[in-house]
Parts: C-alpha cells; sequence; structure tokens
C-alpha cells in the first residue's frame, strides 16, 4: 500500500507521517515530495522545521517545488519574515500558495504540524487542516507529525482527522524502518498494512517485505480421523443395509397426514373442541337431570 | 407457543391490521397516535425505533420521545456513523422530520448516503416467530424424521429481537432513492456556515454550541414540536442527529488536551439539549469520540448527561481482530447507561457481553457466545487470558497467576 500512497492516487486527502525521536520521518516525507515532483506536480513546501538548503538537497527537479522559508523566524521577531506560524489559518495559506501561479492543483507539504501545533491552539489548526481538505483548492496534504511532543488528545486529534497514516518505526535489523499504515477509502472502509523499507541515496523507496494484513493461521487444521477405521467390528454401512435402514418404519412415526395434522393444530390456540359425551346432557333447563337419585 | 403480540391495545400503529385477535383496548383519547411510534409496555411511554431492531430490544422497546441516545465512537468512525445513518433513514420512512448537525462532513453528503429500506419487510411485516406453515408441507416435513414434532418451532436465536415487530430493515449496499429522500423534511446545521460571532457572553458554552442549540430551538417553536403547542395539525417527531460532538472541528478542546480549558462546553450543552428535548416531540442521537478524550472522569459526566450511552468498540487495527474468538463479529457493544424515565428502576438488558456484527441486511447485536473447546491442546489457563468482556466468572480465582489450574 506504501507505493500506492506514493503514486498519489485519490486526491483530497490528508496523509500524515507520524514519527518518533527513534527514527525520523522526514526521509519518507522527501520521498513523497520526490515522487510528487515525478509525477510532474506542484509542490508548495512550509518547512518550519529544517533549513532551504537542507531540504532541497537530493532533489533534481526543483523548477516545480516552492518552499516557503519559516525555519529562519517562525515566530515574526524580525519585520522580514517569510512565513509565520501566525500565518496557518485558511486565508493567510491561500493567499501565499496563490502567489506562484500554476495549472494544476498543488500538493501542500507541512514540515513539520509540531512545530506549528505547539505555537497556535490545536482546534484552530484541525480546522486550518480540514478547510484546507474540503477546499478543493489543494490536491492533498501530506504533514509530518511528531508523537511524541504532544499529549495524546492531541495526537489523537490530528490522527482522526487524516484520511490515511503512516506510523513509522525503527526495525528490529539494520536501520531499515517499519511502517504501518492505515488508509480510510472514501466509501469508509478501512484498510490496514505494514511495510518494511528503506529509502535509497535517490529518495526511492525500496520495499523489503511486506507482512500481509490476513493473520497466518497458527493452527494448523489437524486431518479429520475418520473413526470409523481400524476397528476390529464393522461400523460402516453397506448401500443395501442402508435403504433397508431406512425402510423401518418406528414407533411413533406417523404417515404424513398425521403428522401434519398434528402439527398443525398447535396453529390455532385456545380453540376448544367439544364432542358431548353419551353422558353429557345438552339439555340446559335441568342441569342434574343425569343424577341418578 | 409463542404467539405474535403485535399491536394488541394499540389502536395508534399501523400494524394492527394484523393481529391474531380483536380484542381493541379502549383508550381515553388524550393518548398520542403518532405513525411511527408506540406507547412502551413497560411504562407507557411513546417509543420510537432507533432503525436498529437489536438495539431497539436493548433499550427496551426502542427510544423514548424526549430522550438523547449518546453513541461514543469507534476508532474510524465507521459504525457509529452507520447507525446514525439508520436512525435517519428510519425518520424518512416513518415520515418523521429530521434535523442534522455536523462539522466534519456536509449534512447533504450524510443524507446522500442513507442506506435503501427493504421494501417488502416494510410492506407486510411477518411477525417472528410464527410457525412456519410452509406452502410444501413435503419438504418441511421430510426434514426431520425422528425428532418431527420439533419440526415448526423457532431455532434458537442468539440475535436479539422481540415478538413484535417495530422498525424496518434496510440494505446497507444500496443508497436510498433520491425520491424517498427527498420527500422527507431536513433541516440542515453545518458549522463552516455558521461563523463565529464574538458574542461576549460569559456563558460557558462555545459559539458553535450555542449556536447549535439556538437553532435547534428555532426549529422546534416554528415547526411546532413542542408538546404544549396547539395541536391543530397532526403531530410529529423530530429526529436530531448531532455527528461527532466534541471533536476539535467543533472548535472544543475536549478531545486534545488532559486539562481542557472548555471543561464545561460540552456538558452545558448537554444539559440545554436535554431541557429542550423534555418539552417536546423530538428524539435525538449524539456521536461523541470519546476515544480521544483523555479525561475519564469527563466521559462519565457526559454520559450521565444523557439518557442512553452506548460505546462501540471496532476490532479493527486492534489486537482482537485476528482472536479467532472474535472473528465472526466487527466490535463490541457495551451499554453504558439505560434511562430510567418516571420510574424507580432501569430496565437493564440480561446480557452485559455484547458483540456486533455490520450484515448488508442487518445490524445485529448478539450475544457473545464462547465456543467449545474442542482441540485437546487448549488447557483451562489460556482461556483466561482472553481480554474481559468475554471471560466466565472465574477469572476473579485464576488471575493472579498464570499456572494455577486445578486438574483432577
Amino acid at each position: 500500500m506504501l507505493l500506492e500512497l506514493l503514486q498519489g492516487g485519490d486526491s483530497g486527502g490528508f496523509l500524515l507521517i507520524q514519527d518518533t525521536a527513534n527514527y525520523s520521518g522526514r526521509h519518507l516525507l522527501k520521498s513523497f515530495i520526490n515522487a510528487a515532483l515525478r509525477r510532474d506536480e506542484e509542490v508548495h513546501v512550509f518547512c518550519f522545521e529544517t533549513s532551504e538548503e537542507e531540504l532541497k538537497e537530493g532533489f533534481q527537479e526543483v523548477q516545480r517545488l516552492h518552499i516557503h522559508n519559516a525555519y529562519e523566524d517562525p515566530l515574526g521577531w524580525t519585520k522580514k519574515a517569510v512565513f509565520t506560524v501566525q500565518q496557518f489559518s485558511l486565508n493567510d495559506l491561500t493567499r501565499v500558495i496563490k502567489l506562484t501561479p500554476h495549472q494544476k492543483t498543488p500538493i501542500v507539504v507541512i514540515d513539520s504540524l509540531s512545530w506549528v501545533l505547539r505555537h497556535v491552539c490545536t482546534t484552530a489548526v484541525c480546522s486550518t487542516l480540514h478547510q484546507l481538505k474540503k477546499g478543493g483548492f489543494v490536491r492533498a496534504i501530506i504533514g509530518l507529525l511528531h508523537a511524541d511532543m504532544h499529549q495524546k488528545g492531541t495526537v489523537g486529534s490530528v490522527r482522526h482527522l487524516s484520511t490515511s497514516l503512516i506510523t513509522v518505526t525503527p526495525s528490529i535489523m539494520g536501520d531499515n524502518c517499519q511502517a504501518k499504515i492505515t488508509k480510510r477509502t472514501k466509501s469508509g472502509k478501512v484498510l490496514q498494512d505494514e511495510h518494511t523499507f528503506s529509502i535509497k541515496e535517490d529518495l526511492t523507496v525500496m520495499l523489503l517485505k511486506s507482512s500481509n494484513t490476513a493473520p497466518q493461521q497458527m493452527v494448523q487444521e489437524e486431518h479429520e480421523i475418520d473413526p470409523t477405521a481400524n476397528l476390529t467390528f464393522n461400523l460402516r454401512l453397506s448401500d443395501k443395509e442402508r435403504e433397508a435402514k431406512e425402510k423401518l418404519s418406528l414407533p411413533f412415526m406417523f404417515s404424513k397426514e398425521k403428522k401434519k395434522a398434528i402439527l398443525h393444530s398447535g396453529a390455532n390456540l385456545g380453540r376448544i373442541l367439544y364432542e358431548p359425551d353419551a353422558n353429557d346432557d345438552f339439555d340446559q333447563e335441568d342441569p342434574d337431570d343425569d343424577l341418578d337419585v | 407457543m409463542a404467539a405474535p403480540m403485535s399491536g394488541v391495545g394499540n389502536p395508534g400503529v399501523k400494524s394492527s391490521s394484523f393481529n391474531s385477535t380483536s380484542f381493541q383496548k379502549k383508550t381515553r383519547s388524550k393518548l398520542l397516535s403518532i405513525p411511527g411510534t408506540r406507547p412502551s409496555v413497560q411504562n407507557g411511554q411513546l417509543l420510537v425505533s432507533t432503525g436498529v431492531t437489536s438495539l431497539d430490544f436493548l433499550l427496551g422497546g426502542g427510544l423514548a420521545v424526549g430522550a438523547v441516545l449518546l453513541i461514543e465512537e469507534d476508532r474510524y468512525d465507521s459504525y457509529s456513523r452507520m447507525i446514525l445513518k439508520y436512525f435517519l433513514a428510519e425518520g424518512v420512512v416513518c415520515q418523521h422530520e429530521l434535523f442534522l448537525a455536523s462539522a466534519q462532513d456536509s449534512p447533504d453528503d450524510i443524507l446522500k448516503e442513507l442506506p435503501s429500506p427493504i421494501m417488502d419487510d416494510v410492506a407486510i411485516p411477518k411477525p417472528m416467530e410464527q410457525p412456519r406453515l410452509s406452502s410444501d408441507p413435503q419438504d418441511s416435513l421430510e426434514a426431520m424424521k425422528i425428532a418431527w414434532r420439533y419440526q415448526n418451532l423457532p431455532k434458537v436465536q442468539s440475535t436479539l429481537t422481540s415478538s413484535s415487530r417495530f422498525g424496518h430493515y434496510y440494505d446497507v449496499s444500496k443508497t436510498m432513492e433520491a425520491e424517498i429522500q427527498q420527500a422527507a423534511k431536513c433541516h440542515r446545521f453545518y458549522l463552516p456556515d455558521h461563523p463565529n460571532q464574538t458574542a461576549p457572553t460569559h456563558s460557558p458554552m462555545l459559539e458553535s454550541y450555542s449556536a447549535l442549540l439556538k437553532s435547534l430551538q428555532e426549529v422546534i417553536q416554528k415547526e411546532g414540536f413542542e408538546v404544549a403547542a396547539s395541536s391543530s395539525k397532526s403531530r410529529n417527531i423530530l429526529r436530531i442527529g448531532l455527528h461527532s460532538l466534541g471533536s476539535s472541528l467543533w472548535g472544543d478542546d475536549l478531545c486534545c488536551c488532559d486539562n481542557p480549558k472548555h471543561a464545561h462546553a460540552l456538558t452545558t450543552f448537554l444539559y440545554g439539549l436535554r431541557a429542550l428535548l423534555r418539552s417536546s416531540l423530538a428524539v435525538a442521537v449524539v456521536t461523541v469520540p470519546s476515544h480521544l478524550i483523555q479525561n475519564r472522569a469527563l466521559m462519565g459526566r457526559i454520559a450521565k448527561l444523557c439518557d442512553t450511552a452506548i460505546a462501540l468498540e471496532s476490532f479493527k487495527g486492534s489486537e482482537m481482530e485476528t482472536n479467532p474468538l472474535y472473528k465472526d463479529y466487527h466490535g463490541l457493544l457495551h451499554v453504558r447507561q439505560v434511562p430510567h424515565l418516571n420510574c424507580l428502576a432501569s430496565q437493564f438488558p440480561d446480557h452485559r457481553d455484547l458483540a456486533f456484527k455490520l450484515k448488508r441486511k442487518q445490524f445485529s447485536i448478539e450475544r457473545l457466545h464462547l465456543p467449545p473447546d474442542l482441540s485437546e491442546t487448549v488447557s483451562r489457563v489460556s482461556r483466561v487470558e482472553l481480554p474481559g468482556a468475554a471471560s466466565t466468572a472465574s477469572v476473579c480465582g485464576l488471575s493472579t497467576s498464570a499456572n494455577k489450574h486445578l486438574d483432577f
């Protein structure tokens, strides 16, 4: 599923890469940017945590890559800031993106969301991301979030908004990386996958081994042991014997009509069937007539 | 023998034509008879179907009019959204009015996804436990040779159903046709359409919640849903669906922080909502993303302020998905609270360990059965280690050390 996400199939989604201090997700983020550039897409990167030079290294074609440098002066202390954290709202973001003309709707990459979340309240960030997603103005949003920098509720709220979530953790062997991917399709289905991968020098992702989502059956089904084999007496029936057995009429096995009558009489509850006996006197006038006095 | 108990003593409901007896209870004319509702058999409260028949049975026949149902969402909000859609679809089929509020998706998008009702069930409701007087008696009698007297008895049902039909079935794979859906009157509230008015109020409620409550109040007053309103025209029920209250998109930091600033916003809103509902012919279903709320005391307060509270826990993405015990089900359902309206004790469901399964034509809620342990290698100890809800009472004795098992 990682390769499909790299190809960037669906539009209007919010892809979140969640990393921790053990393994940085920035390499994966750069490979996503690289894949988008290879597809001739316009990419706008708002970088808060790395310098422009550091971000640009490793990319071959950079004419469609627009970097908004918020690394030098994110809080606007000098008056010459390119982009400040306070400008992370829908109006300012769209204004900044619209400054550069382009043909296709751009992809917005935010490096990283953690920086924004430390200075702007979570509800504002969530509503900005949501409006950006819904606005139809950007094609996709890719964000990087450092999970160990925030409270669980904050991380959970941002995760709740995402359509695809990639959690990167260091893998057990070597310096490969393990990614757990959760993707929410438009129809509401949730798909999950796990991959082990490594990123090469030219920022392409190489999958090493991917485990299936369907768990392997740990318990092997034992072969059914036929209980009628290996006995000193015969428990099987030949055809003739089976026929004779079925022809045998057991007690309380009635004919079909009688069965039907008995079964269906239960349906009419409360019906009293009265057949007058010889001793029952039908004459209503004198009830004591049958007394032998 | 189980006899159908459908509309005995209930002249207001349409299904009274399928009575098995002609006995009709004399009622006073003050009893409100609104299509799609029926009085409860326990306390005479007017009930409305939630759209999911198993859930109706669990809640004691249905949702009481004037009450709030709280659904704690599952992790990816798939099943709670489904129940909300069932609730709204039921309103469309019963010709009730709808009110849908959402901050995340546009209400029109949610309304487009409503499941389509299965029409032949709507037309001819067959009572569930009627003996199968099948047209071809050959087949049915041939089926059992020796135990033929048990032929027509119903099979043991682990799904929770009652003997009388109330509510409809829906086909999830198809969406409701546009004509049926547009025939229903729906009021919408989409939060981005209501920009924040910076009125300096001193209420602990947020502007978004105040705007929602005000909008609800206007609708109830204008459309005449108040109980005390003059009944010049026929009365109807308003079904209110509030999607994902308390999430950060409503401007509430309940889900974001451990010590939220707006700790009382949602609780104040629910208090106001319940007060509004008690005096009107309306039912509300509220979904809250409780898995994001870190403060459990706050969640408890929210549940207490609603009448009925259920929580959905889906297996997707958790280690329970691979557990063979749960392979037939999609998740667990916990009933947190059941209301006691006008009575001292509430009707809590008998079974606490419930699991749900979303099938194509039914959302079934069943009692979780432990399957029999047929393999010889499983020892008694391993059953104790399974997660809480399905364990038997032997957990308390054996939970200390895993090696303590009694072997005779």
